[in-house]
């Protein structure tokens, strides 16, 4: 089935627009990424790469073992490849004010003390998202210590969870923690590369998940607020629609999902009640919801 | 208290063997009856490459209170879209319920292709509010032959308010094609003033004045 020599990936034969748009189909409906066409030469040039790597003789060949593996090692190398995994430490971050002088205070205002309050950040790519999160919450909510707060984390992409729990962070993704902020979480392990302390990476429980598995979706339930940013922007109407749709059941009544600030639907309205918190919309499943 | 160490979530565990449990299909359409609003939501979001569930589905859509299962009973519909899809949703144009109506006319205009050879029936529909709620469709339908079917409305429907949904319509979406129709259209309606006036406005806007 694959030959015996390897080959660079410059030497793997071109695909053809038809195995293009076959892969494009297969990818979409297992992950809801759309490429489009822009994207081609990033695609073909990761595809080709994995062609060589796996010492597939064809496309055919490689296409083969990325449906039919039983273990699904290739598709998650090739998952791995063509996310897009761009994020940095208090991005958006009026949604984290939001979270605490908004949200927070209020869910808490309908639980007792040393009730449970559960955060989720889908997807959360190298772990900058729930980390920023964490130290929000500790930083800006005094009543933190009276709640059990549990943040989970979870991406498709398997390689970018390993950085998430390694927790070593460089310049770029710190651009906008201030010192303040740097000195009491991270430690300077060399220049330009900061680990993250282990009270706060402790904090955080990081899984892979699919978003468009609801098999595996169904095991995500009652959380109190969802950060779901960045990720729909990947996807069509109508991924974007079902996503919304998975995510409402995983909210407890009440609850609230956050989206990057592009991704704002105008069908979210018959699902959820838009609600203002410190300048910014964020959706909440009604009370009565099932 | 404060941050606690999340207990990881074993999602893992809960697949199935076979991936797709052979539920016969009738015990899933049965679900879509349950008292229970979050069981068929469920049930409905199950049935999404389910070709044969299309006429069970439609028929829910009539019955239905929930907004949540609403929601996603057209979610699943437009991931199911065929003719089949078209023609159950298509009845729902004729209900006094316009949130229903409006969102019905969404999910067609997701469904283009699909929706095409039932236009001209739609354009001939005895009801003259069906006809205007056609129209509404095919002004944001991303299908090539809309400008055309809208001119042959100017040309050829005998209700006034028909004709002028059409003409605001071309003001958006038609040619210099649509120039000659609108003009016989404000002189056929040459007593209704509304009538000129719009079709002077949709003429300006396709010159681009
Ligand atoms: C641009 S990052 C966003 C990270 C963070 N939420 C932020 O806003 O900075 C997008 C992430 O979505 C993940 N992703 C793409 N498709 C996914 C899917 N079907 N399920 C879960 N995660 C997915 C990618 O692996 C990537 O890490």
């Amino acid at each position: 089935m694959t030959s015996a020599s390897a080959r660079s990936p410059e030497e793997i034969d071109s695909i053809s627009p038809e195995e293009f748009a076959k892969l494009c189909e297969f990818f979409y409906r297992r992950t809801g990424i759309v490429f489009s066409e822009k994207k081609r030469y990033f695609v073909v040039r990761r595809v080709q790469e994995r062609i060589a790597t796996t010492r597939s003789s064809s496309f055919r060949d490689y296409f083969g073992l990325l449906r039919f593996q039983a273990s699904g090692e290739e598709f998650q190398q090739l998952v791995n490849l063509l996310t897009v995994n761009e994020t940095y430490f208090f991005r958006e971050d009026y949604q984290f004010e939001a979270l605490t002088r908004g949200m927070l205070p209020e869910l808490a205002s309908a639980r007792k003390p040393g009730d449970r309050l559960k955060i989720w950040s889908l997807p959360c790519s190298t772990g900058e998202e729930p980390y920023s999160i964490a130290m929000q919450v500790l930083e800006n909510w005094p009543q933190c210590d009276q709640y059990e707060i549990q943040i989970f984390a979870s991406d498709i992409d398997s390689r970018v969870l390993g950085d998430a729990v390694r927790g070593v962070y460089g310049e770029r993704s710190l651009q906008r923690v201030g010192p303040a902020l740097r000195a009491k979480y991270f430690e300077k392990i060399k220049a330009d590369e900061y680990r993250l302390r282990d009270e706060i990476r402790e904090s955080v429980d990081f899984s892979t998940v699919n978003v468009i598995d609801r098999v595996q979706m169904a095991a995500f339930r009652g959380f109190d607020v969802i950060f779901c940013r960045n990720l729909l922007i990947y996807f069509d109407d109508l991924g974007r629609r079902e996503t919304v749709e998975t995510l409402f059941e995983c909210l407890a009544p009440g609850g609230f999902i956050c989206l990057g600030h592009s991704e704002n639907m105008s069908r979210m309205s018959s699902l959820f009640r838009p609600r203002k918190f410190a300048d910014t919309i964020v959706h909440q499943k009604p009370t009565d919801a099932e | 208290m404060g941050l606690v160490k999340a207990v990881r979530i074993d999602s893992s565990g809960e697949r199935p063997v076979q991936p797709s449990e052979p539920l016969d299909l009738s015990m899933r359409l049965a679900a879509l009856d349950s008292p229970d609003a979050a069981e068929r939501r469920r049930a409905v979001r199950d049935l999404a490459a389910e070709p044969d569930a299309v006429p069970a589905l439609c028929a829910r859509l009539i019955e239905e209170r929930n907004l949540s299962v609403r929601t996603a009973l057209f979610t699943t519909l437009i991931r199911l879209r065929s003719p089949a899809v078209v023609a159950g949703l298509l009845p729902l144009l004729r209900l006094d319920d316009a949130n229903l109506r409006n969102e019905a006319i969404d999910a067609l205009q997701d469904m283009p292709e699909e929706v095409g050879p039932f236009v001209e029936t739609l354009l001939g529909d005895h009801d003259s509010d069906v006809r205007i709620l056609a129209i509404q469709l095919l002004s944001t339908l991303a299908h090539p032959d809309a400008p055309r079917w809208l001119v042959g409305v100017v040309d050829t429907d005998s209700h006034v308010n028909v004709c002028a949904a059409a003409t605001d319509c071309l003001a958006e979406v038609g040619g210099p094609e649509a120039i000659g129709p609108l003009r016989r259209l404000a002189r056929r309606f040459a007593e209704e003033r509304f009538v000129a006036f719009a079709v002077d406005m949709a003429i300006r806007r396709i010159e681009g004045r």
